[in-house]
C-alpha cells in the first residue's frame, strides 16, 4: 500500500464526518435560504428565488443589527487588545517570577458567556446587586447601567472584562518568545523603555496582535449569549446583534427562510473577511 | 459462570420490567416542566392511571423537557410530525401556532360549569376547543397596606398628592383605597411614592414597570389599554392598535418612566427583577402575575414586605376592569400514536373531580365559584383567580392566532422603543400597526 493510499484511507472517516456534519446542513441551509419555508412546511419548502435575500437586505433591522455587531466587534476587539497588550508588557517581569498569576488572570475566560450575562444581571440589579448597593451607600445614587443610553457601554465593558485575558495570554507568550539577544543588541545600540518597545518588541509581536484582534473581532461580532441573557434584544432592539436577529427571526417570528438567508450572508461576509485577513497576514510574513 | 447467569437473569428481568412499563404507558403526555404544574400533573395522572375503567393501553406516562426554549422546541417537534407524545402542553398565545398539528378535543359535559366560559376560551382557536385549561395566569395589583393606610390617614399628604397628580397627570386626585383605583389613581400613587417626584416618599419608587423587550411584559401592560377599550382587531379584522386606548396607556407609562416612578433599569426588568424590587421594600405597588403572590406574601421568602402586601384585581378604566388572562393546558397531538387515549385523558381532566384534584396538588386552575368553594380552605388563592378570570379576564381579538406570539414580540419591541425614547408615539404605533397587519391578515 502506497503512502498516499494509506493517507486517503486514514482521512476517509474524518472527511465523511465533515460531509455529514457540515456538508448536509450547509446544503440544506442554501436550499432553505432560497425557499419560502416555515415550521409548517419544513419538509416541502417552496422555491422563491432570491426573495429572502431581497427581503433581508431591505430590512432596516438587519442593517441595524449588523451595525451593532460591527460596532461591538470592533470596539471590544480594540479594547481587549490594547488592555491585553498593556497588561502583558507591564506585568511580564512580575509574572516571570510568579507564573501562577497567569491562572488567576485568565479565570474570567473559564466562565460561560451566558453565565456571565446572568451574573451581571444580578450584580447590576438595583435592589439585590452589589454594585448599585455600594454606589447608593457611598454616593447616594447609582446609574442606570442597562438604560438605553448606557447599555452599549455596559455590555462592552462586560465583554472586555471577560475576554481581555485571552488577548493578554497571547501577547504575554509572544512577548516572552522575543529572543533575549535582540533586546541586548538593541540595548547596546541605546534603545531603552518605550523606544525599545515601539521599535523592537512591538514589530515582533504584530502578527500575534493581528491574530488576536481578528479572533476577538469574530467573537465579538457574533455575540449572543451574554447580551441575550442580560438585556434580550434591548429596548426597541437596541442590543440586537446579528446573531440575536437571526435567532429571533428563526424561532420567534418563524421566518426560517429569512433567518437562514441572513446567516448565509453572515457566513459569506465572514469568509471574505477571513480570506483577506489571511492574505494580509501572509503578505506581512506572519 | 454464576456471575454471567446472574447478569443474564438480571438483564432479562430489567427488559421485562421495561417492556411492561412501556405496555402500561401507552398515552405519552408532554407536560410543563418544573414548578407546581408538573407536581399537579403527576398527581392527577396517578389518580387517572389508578382508575379501573382506564385500559392498560390507555395508561398515561409523562415526559418533560427543559423550560428553556420550550415552545420553540415543541414547535420544531410538532412541525416534524413527531409521534413521541400523544398529548402536549398548550398555551393560549401559541394555540394558533400549534393548531395545524393538533386535533380538537371534546371536554366533559360539565366543563363549562367547572371552568367557566372565559377560562375555556383560553384554549380555543377558530371556534374549536384545542385543549383542557389546567393552569391560569393573570394579573394582580400588589400594594403595600401600611403605606396606603398611612397615606389615607394623613390629611396633609392629600394636598401634596393632589399637587403631584395635577402636575404630572393634568388632573387633581385624592388618595383612595386601591379597591377603588382607576389607572390614573395607580399612576398618581406611583408618582407620590417616588423619591424623584416626592423626596419625602418612604419608598424609592412608586411602582416597578417590567419593560424588558419581552413578549410576557407586554401581556402585563395589556390590562391597562384594555380598560380604555383597546383591542388588536375589530370584528372585520382591521388592526385597531393605533387607537386612543393604546395612546392613553402608553402615554401613562411614559409619564411614569420619565418622572422616575419606576426603577432606572426597568428596561431590563422582567418577572424576577420586579419581584426583587417590590420585595426590597422600595416599591409601593405594582402589576404582576398571580404566580408571584405565593412568594411575595410568604414571610420567609419576602421578609421585608410580606406582612403588608395585599393583592387585588388591576385598576379600572373607562371601559371597566380587566386583566389579561392566558392559560396553560393540554391538547392532542394529531400525529400521536394513541390519540383516542389522549382524548380520553383530556376529557377526564375537564371533569370536576379531576380539576379539583389537579388544583389541590398545586395547580393554578381557574375554577368557577361553585367549584372552587369546595377547596377554598386548602387553596384560598384560587378563589380570586377564578373570580378575576370570570369577571375581568380577556383575550385580545387575535390573541390565540398562529402569529399571536409574534404580535406580542412586535409590540414589545415597538412600545419599548417609544418608552425608551427611540421613537415617537406616532412612529411606534404606525410600525406596530403595519407589522400586525402583516402578521394577522
Amino acid at each position: 500500500m502506497t503512502r498516499s493510499t494509506e493517507n486517503r484511507i486514514l482521512a476517509t472517516p474524518l472527511v465523511l464526518f465533515l460531509l455529514v456534519m457540515l456538508g448536509f446542513p450547509t446544503i440544506l441551509d442554501i436550499i432553505y435560504s432560497f425557499s419560502e419555508v416555515s415550521f409548517e412546511n419544513l419538509r416541502s419548502p417552496t422555491f422563491n428565488g432570491g426573495q429572502n435575500y431581497i427581503s433581508i437586505l431591505n430590512d432596516p433591522e438587519f442593517w441595524s443589527a449588523s451595525w451593532f455587531s460591527m460596532k461591538f466587534g470592533l470596539a471590544t476587539a480594540f479594547a481587549e487588545c490594547i488592555l491585553g497588550l498593556v497588561l502583558a508588557v507591564y506585568l511580564a517581569p512580575i509574572i516571570r517570577k510568579n507564573t501562577w498569576m497567569i491562572a488567576v488572570l485568565i479565570m474570567p475566560m473559564m466562565i460561560a458567556p451566558a453565565m456571565m450575562g446572568l451574573m451581571y444581571r444580578l450584580l447590576l440589579h438595583e435592589f439585590v446587586g452589589a454594585l448599585p448597593h455600594y454606589m447608593f451607600y457611598w454616593l447616594g445614587d447609582s446609574p442606570a447601567f442597562l438604560s438605553r443610553e448606557n447599555v452599549f457601554t455596559t455590555v462592552f465593558t462586560i465583554e472586555t472584562l471577560q475576554w481581555t485575558p485571552f488577548a493578554f495570554l497571547l501577547f504575554f507568550m509572544a512577548y516572552e518568545a522575543i529572543p533575549g539577544e535582540m533586546r541586548e543588541a538593541a540595548a547596546v545600540d541605546g534603545a531603552r523603555g518605550l523606544r525599545m518597545f515601539w521599535h523592537i518588541e512591538m514589530p515582533m509581536m504584530l502578527p500575534t496582535i493581528a491574530v488576536a484582534f481578528f479572533v476577538r473581532f469574530i467573537d465579538g461580532f457574533r455575540v449572543f449569549d451574554n447580551i441575550f441573557v442580560l438585556t434580550g434584544a434591548g429596548a426597541g432592539g437596541a442590543t440586537t446583534s446579528l446573531s440575536i436577529y437571526i435567532y429571533l427571526s428563526f424561532f420567534r417570528s418563524g421566518e426560517i427562510g429569512n433567518a437562514i438567508a441572513a446567516s448565509v450572508i453572515l457566513f459569506c461576509v465572514s469568509f471574505l473577511a477571513l480570506f483577506f485577513a489571511g492574505r494580509l497576514l501572509r503578505r506581512s510574513g506572519a | 459462570m454464576r456471575t454471567v447467569r446472574k447478569l443474564f437473569y438480571g438483564g432479562a428481568a430489567s427488559a421485562l420490567l421495561l417492556a411492561t412499563s412501556i405496555a402500561q404507558a401507552d398515552v405519552t403526555v408532554l407536560g410543563w416542566p418544573g414548578g407546581p404544574e408538573e407536581t399537579a400533573l403527576r398527581a392527577a395522572t396517578e389518580i387517572y392511571n389508578a382508575r379501573a375503567e382506564v385500559a392498560e393501553d390507555d395508561k398515561v406516562k409523562l415526559i418533560f423537557f427543559s423550560r428553556d426554549g420550550f415552545f420553540d422546541k415543541l414547535q420544531a417537534d410538532l412541525a416534524a410530525g413527531t409521534d413521541a407524545f400523544d398529548a402536549n402542553l398548550l398555551a393560549t398565545y401559541s394555540i394558533g401556532r400549534y393548531a395545524p398539528y393538533m386535533t380538537p378535543v371534546s371536554l366533559s359535559e360539565d366543563a363549562a360549569d367547572v371552568f367557566g366560559e372565559s377560562v375555556l376560551k383560553t384554549m380555543q382557536f377558530d371556534g374549536k376547543q384545542y385543549g383542557v385549561p389546567t393552569d391560569l395566569s393573570l394579573h394582580f395589583l400588589y400594594y403595600r397596606t401600611d403605606l396606603i393606610e398611612e397615606l389615607l390617614a394623613d390629611e396633609s399628604a392629600a394636598a401634596k398628592y393632589g399637587d403631584i397628580s395635577e402636575k404630572h397627570l393634568g388632573v387633581r386626585l385624592e388618595p383612595k383605597s386601591p379597591d377603588d383605583w382607576t389607572w390614573q389613581d395607580f399612576a398618581a400613587n406611583a408618582l407620590y411614592f417616588s423619591k424623584a417626584v416626592n423626596p419625602d416618599s418612604p419608598t424609592r419608587y412608586g411602582t416597578v414597570l417590567q419593560l424588558k423587550n419581552l413578549l410576557f411584559n407586554i401581556m402585563v401592560f395589556h390590562s391597562l389599554p384594555r380598560s380604555y377599550g383597546a383591542d388588536w382587531m375589530d370584528a372585520d379584522g382591521n388592526i385597531t392598535v393605533d387607537s386612543d386606548a393604546y395612546r392613553e396607556a402608553l402615554k401613562m407609562y411614559k409619564i411614569l418612566v420619565e418622572a422616575g416612578a419606576t426603577p432606572k433599569d426597568s428596561f431590563s426588568y422582567e418577572y424576577a427583577e420586579a419581584n426583587s424590587a417590590f420585595g426590597s421594600g422600595q416599591v409601593a405597588a405594582m402589576i404582576q402575575w398571580n404566580a408571584a403572590a405565593a412568594d411575595l406574601t410568604d414571610t420567609e421568602k419576602t421578609p421585608v414586605t410580606a406582612d403588608v402586601t395585599k393583592t387585588i384585581a388591576p385598576p379600572t378604566g373607562p371601559d371597566g376592569r380587566f386583566t389579561h388572562v392566558h392559560g396553560l393546558g393540554l391538547g392532542v397531538n394529531a400525529n400521536g400514536k394513541n390519540p383516542d387515549g389522549a382524548k380520553a385523558f383530556i376529557e377526564w381532566l375537564s371533569t370536576e373531580d379531576a380539576a379539583k384534584a389537579y388544583a389541590l396538588a398545586g395547580g393554578a386552575t381557574g375554577l368557577t365559584s361553585g367549584v372552587v368553594s369546595d377547596i377554598a380552605n386548602e387553596r384560598p388563592d384560587l378563589v380570586p383567580l377564578g373570580e378575576y378570570a370570570s369577571n375581568y379576564g380577556f383575550v385580545m381579538n387575535g390573541g390565540t392566532s398562529a402569529k399571536a406570539l409574534s404580535v406580542y414580540e412586535l409590540q414589545a419591541k415597538e412600545f419599548t422603543d417609544y418608552l425608551s425614547g427611540g421613537k415617537s408615539l406616532d412612529e411606534a404605533l404606525s410600525a406596530t400597526k403595519d407589522g400586525m397587519a402583516d402578521l394577522l391578515n
